[in-house]
């Protein structure tokens, strides 16, 4: 079973932190709302790759492992509302493209 | 070390693809591949029980729902990354790498072997008691996304 030493932590943090970046620059370069999803995907992945090293402490492993579950209901949840965001504007706009949404919030 | 670098230089790689393809369906495979190598990190830390979980539910289900929309909505979209981006960037690198090199290493939290076992995981309570809560909000989610599907206009 490898170690994490300095340099695999250091090793981890940087990826996560360049996939997590990736991601955002993703996310700004968007203009449609599959691709938003696909940058938010990515955006969760650098959070698994960051929870690799509390796997490493002892007293934090248990805790890891919920945030890893909560970080996979969390995407669950994000991907079906993002799937009821491209139905919606599938049939009210003819369009999954974000610069068709006009104005923020809700009207009730 | 060497194994570790290297999959975490192809996951960057991907994920690089990720952001220059102009194809949402090939970004969505490079992302399912990115995906995968992070699990693929899990497995050589011997975490399995992480990597069964994200590979079969967060690659395995998710992954391929997005990678099925992106097949069904398949358009070129533009790219609109301004290279005034380039400056918060750079700023927010800087200050981390100046939190990361001055941050005081007091030994309180020493990074070790893993020994992970998922038995001790399931006699708590909370963590039950959080898992059923996320399944219950999931389902909740999946009935409006159901009936929004089904007939529902919204």
């Amino acid at each position: 079973m490898p170690a994490i030493d300095g340099t695999s932590l250091s090793i981890l943090l940087a990826t996560s932190f360049t996939i997590l970046l990736i991601g955002y620059l993703t996310a700004i370069s968007s203009k449609d709302v599959i691709r938003l999803l696909i940058s938010l995907e990515m955006m969760f992945g650098a959070v698994f790759l960051a929870l690799v090293p509390l796997f490493s402490v002892a007293h934090l492993v248990n805790t890891a492992f919920a945030i890893a579950i909560v970080t996979i209901f969390a995407s669950s949840g994000e991907l079906l509302i993002l799937i009821s965001a491209i139905s919606i504007l599938d049939r009210q706009k003819r369009s999954v493209k974000t610069d068709v949404v006009t104005i923020g919030g809700d009207k009730l | 070390m060497i194994l570790l670098a290297a999959l975490a230089g192809v996951a960057v790689l991907f994920a690089l693809g990720v952001l220059v393809s102009s194809d949402n369906f090939y970004s969505a495979l490079f992302m399912s591949v990115t995906l995968v190598l992070v699990a693929t990190i899990y497995a050589f830390f011997s975490l399995q029980p992480v990597f069964v979980l994200i590979l079969f539910i967060f690659v395995g289900a998710i992954g391929i729902v997005t990678v099925a929309l992106a097949a069904t909505y398949r358009t070129a979209p533009e790219q609109q990354v301004s290279w005034f981006w380039a400056i918060p960037v750079a700023l927010t690198a800087l200050i981390l790498a100046e939190a990361i090199s001055f941050y005081p290493l007091d030994g309180s939290i020493v990074p070790s072997t893993i020994n992970f076992q998922l038995v001790n995981f399931i006699p708590h309570l909370e963590y039950l008691l959080l898992v059923v809560f996320l399944i219950a909000l999931v389902l909740l989610l999946l009935l409006s996304v159901l009936r929004m599907g089904v007939g529902g206009r919204s």
